[in-house]
């Protein structure tokens, strides 16, 4: 197949995931609302027909571009967005058995991929050559998966901020919970108004069954999602590292984008320091989690688009690596070479 | 740590730095501590930096004085340099040191001692019994290998009563975390080492030129460290060749690359090397980087046929305006002549390609040179006195002096005759490379942390802590199994675990009697 064939092929099937997503955000939503189980089966289709035709969508753009398809940014929307899905769908949905999230997670991934198409549209190009290194094979993909499980701990984190908002307005009525404010050093799973150990909070038999899973099930999960994904973002940000130093002769510069997955590492690292203090677990633990969750939105869009540093580059445009010399260099390097001094004439 | 300040109207400066102490060492603070880092950083990403913005900031000067001056004050246009920002950091690590020094002394307290035993199994959250049909002593060492085989640490308890087994597992859990956290430390030892010895520099080098590694030839573009001392490496590196290569018609960069060859000071080891973005070469520690690249014409200057001045000068390029690549920008340079009488000197400006500067003076656009193609220079030419005596820049002339003599375009390979016996000519067009020559001996600890700090945090994040007891008691029929079970993280999963475990380790007792 040509290129030009790779690239339709690439550009159709980003279209039918998108419709799929959408088709599948709908049902899924319905699905939150009404309970019925066959609108569930149809969402899930659709979520993984759109899965498939991502896929697709990617390999053909790798094809077409004749590297690994993740030079720019709409290519790593368009993987992003895929990962997400995946994940909610082979993770969230599959181990974790929660399903009514799915609207969600597919509206982020819809979103991702409707300002990839509309905005960031690049055709297919050979890497420039900052990119060109084998270490985008590493440091992007580990960039990647790690902001695609963060995307998903955000947005059941959400959910979780939701639901907890509703339960402790229904428990409000029933007997108060004490905190339990353990001396725990370790990182916990429960929150502190649930009884230790326990899954379900307290008092929800009581409470009317509402339309998103039990809060503690969202904090597990939510918590489970980041723990999982702070890693693979520490794994990034040291191969960014040694990339640059491959690349610039310095593994840390305080470039926007290196400073930005910085600060999204240090929140999240907060995060998790939150959720092994007594009195920080919980509400709070996931505001820092939120917070982490919009820094990672900026490392992602803002300083891509609007800051401008070593790694404006991912929009694909030219990007000579600052090739104006500095200043004095020139000056005294002029004067070395210059055809006439007057020493060497008398 | 008893907290005597209360009634003491005023403290001890022992109290004081206890006090001090016991701030520092709280999980809290180290908190409080990372988060104002977090926030240093997101200032520093958004005020323009010294060293990356630095026409931002003379912006920020000329628009805004007030709000520039403050600034500068706070040194926000450097933070990761400022004071402040190394406060923090520095307070982060002592508080970091001071949070884990009692905890790798508690853990090694921990890792020597032996599973304790406990009380009262049944009154545990996790709690089964199991009868089988084995003698109890034959019941707990199939225990113990159940137990050994699932990576716990067994003690056998040595009392009077039934015996009876204490067993835990998840040490990695804080070994991990301490582990994890002591590689920031060694991290900071890998920054200081390696730039506190090392040096990293910038040098342009013509084609065809010879650079040696030394402090005098790097024209005070260096930066060494403070533990640095003067041991540069001598290595001389001789530019061969520069390519840079462009996708036609887009633009977009394909191939920056140095051809060049390096050899060590006594000329023992000769290596041929090719520096490209992405693949830095090196010898002994020493390695170069490929950074820019510019124009290098080489200009002869002859006086009534003697010459003058022949060699390749050195063209640069203004900061390109908004919207404007700089490969459409044409470059400058200046040739001096303090040994004329009058005085000359004349300004250059190169288009390597000279179809953009037709397309500059027919259509008024400016295009990309991408290539060499026929270069082309516009001159005008200046006499009078060049106020040598001055601190000068040999890139721009200084005509304050000088009068208007001749202008005019000189293509390569051709000669101009500017009267007075004086004529110009262009031979040849070269390239010079722009490399970064750097050394940092702190790469290989840095890299030792960052694997260190991954190993550390898996099992940080993803272990878990658990305790087991078991005791057999006789009965009519064998023993009793009785297990106890205590999680400290991950409790929900325990559950399961648990039952599973119980289930094993009835089973070993009970598959033991049935084989023997």
């Amino acid at each position: 197949m040509s290129t030009e064939q790779w690239t339709r092929l690439s550009t159709d099937a980003f279209n039918v995931a998108l419709f799929a997503y959408v088709a599948g955000m709908l049902g899924y939503f319905h699905y939150l609302a009404f309970r019925r189980q066959p609108v569930w089966r149809l969402a899930s289709s659709a979520a993984f027909l759109g899965l498939a035709a991502n896929s697709v969508s990617v390999v053909a753009r790798g094809f077409a571009a004749g590297r690994v398809p993740w030079g720019n940014m709409y290519e790593y929307s368009s993987l992003l967005a895929l990962l997400v899905v995946a994940g909610y769908l082979f993770v969230v949905e599959g181990v974790y058995k929660v399903r009514v999230v799915g609207g969600f997670v597919l509206a982020f991934s819809v979103l991702t991929m409707a300002v990839a198409v509309l905005f960031l549209y690049v055709g297919p190009a050979p890497l420039v050559p900052a990119l060109n290194s084998y270490w985008i094979k590493i440091h992007v993909v580990a960039a990647i998966t790690g902001s695609s499980l963060f995307a998903l701990g955000g947005v059941i984190t959400i959910l979780y901020l939701v639901k907890d908002r509703r339960e402790r307005r229904a428990g409000a009525a029933l007997a108060p919970v004490a905190p339990i404010m353990g001396g725990a050093v370790d990182l916990e799973d429960a929150p502190p108004h649930f009884e230790t150990g326990a899954d379900e909070p307290v008092g929800d038999g009581a409470t009317r069954r509402g339309l998103l899973p039990p809060a503690a099930t969202l904090d597990r999960v939510a918590y489970r999602t980041i723990a999982f994904a702070f890693p693979i973002w520490t794994f990034a940000v040291i191969a960014g590292a040694i990339w640059a130093e491959e690349a610039w002769g310095r593994y840390w510069g305080w470039d926007p984008k290196e400073t930005w997955s910085f600060i999204t590492w240090v929140i999240f690292a907060g995060y998790l320091h939150a959720r092994a203090t007594s009195g920080w677990r919980g509400r709070r633990a996931a505001v820092i989690a939120l917070v982490g969750f919009a820094s990672l939105l900026i490392t992602y869009y803002a300083v891509n688009l609007w800051i401008v540093g070593l790694h404006s580059y991912a929009m694909g445009v030219l990007a000579l690596p600052a090739m104006a010399l500095n200043g004095a260099t020139v000056r005294r390097r002029a004067a070395r070479s210059a055809p006439h001094d007057a020493r060497e004439e008398e | 740590m008893s907290s005597s300040a209360a009634g003491a109207p005023r403290m001890t400066l022992r109290q004081s730095v206890a006090l001090v102490w016991r701030t520092l060492r709280s999980m809290r603070t180290a908190l409080v501590l990372l988060l104002l880092l977090a926030l240093a950083a997101v200032a520093g990403s958004l005020v323009p930096q010294a060293g990356m913005a630095d026409a931002r900031i003379a912006a920020t000067f000329r628009d805004h004085p007030l709000r520039a001056r403050i600034f500068n004050q706070l040194g926000l246009f450097d933070v990761y340099g400022s004071w402040w920002f190394t406060l923090i950091y520095t307070l982060l690590l002592i508080s970091l040191a001071a949070c884990l020094s009692p905890r790798t002394r508690a853990l090694v307290r921990n890792a020597r001692a032996r599973p304790q035993p406990a009380r009262e199994l049944d009154a545990m959250r996790h709690y089964a019994e199991r009868a089988v049909p084995v003698q109890p002593d034959r019941a707990i060492s199939g225990a113990r290998r159940v137990l050994r085989r699932r990576m716990f640490r067994v003690s056998q308890g040595n009392g009077a009563g039934p015996p009876a087994l204490a067993a835990d597992k998840g040490l990695a859990r804080e070994a991990g975390s301490l582990l994890f956290h002591w590689s920031f430390l060694l991290i900071l030892v890998g920054i200081v080492w390696g730039k506190g010895t090392g040096f990293s520099g910038r040098v342009a080098i013509v084609e065809g030129e010879t650079w040696t590694e030394a402090h005098a030839n790097y024209d005070g573009q260096i930066r060494e460290g403070r533990l640095f001392n003067e041991d540069h490496s001598g290595i001389r590196i001789r530019v061969d060749d520069f390519t840079a290569t462009y996708r036609i018609p887009s633009g977009q960069p394909e191939d920056f690359v140095t051809r060049a060859e390096l050899s060590d000071p006594n000329g023992d080891v000769v290596r041929s090397v090719e520096i490209r973005v992405n693949h830095p070469a090196g010898m002994g520690g020493v390695k170069f980087y490929q950074f820019g690249y510019g124009w290098a014409p080489v200009i002869e200057v002859e006086k009534d046929g003697e010459p003058v001045a022949s060699a390749p000068v050195v063209c640069t390029q203004g900061r390109p305006p908004e919207g404007v690549s700089a490969l459409q920008l044409p470059w400058n340079c200046v040739v001096k002549l303090p040994s004329l009488s009058p005085q000359v000197g004349i300004r250059f400006q190169l288009y390597p390609d000279s179809r953009a500067l037709y397309a500059l003076l027919e259509t008024g656009q400016a295009m990309p040179m991408l290539t060499e193609f026929a270069p082309v220079m516009t001159y005008t030419a200046y006499r009078g006195d060049l106020r040598a005596d001055r601190v000068q820049n040999a890139t721009v002339l200084d005509t304050t002096a000088m009068r208007a003599w001749k202008d005019g375009v000189l293509g390569a390979g051709r000669t101009e005759r500017l009267g007075d016996g004086l004529s110009i000519s262009f031979p040849d067009l070269r390239q010079y490379t722009v490399l970064e020559v750097k050394r940092d001996r702190g790469l290989w600890i840095m890299l030792l942390a960052a694997i260190l700090l991954l190993v550390g945090l898996l099992p940080a994040l993803y272990t878990s802590r658990r305790k087991v007891w078991v005791t057999a008691e006789p009965n009519a029929s064998g023993s009793v199994l009785k297990v106890g079970g205590f999680a400290l993280q991950r409790r929900s999963q325990f559950e399961e675990e648990f039952a599973r475990l119980v289930d094993e380790l009835a089973k070993a007792s009970g598959e033991k009697v049935g084989t023997s």
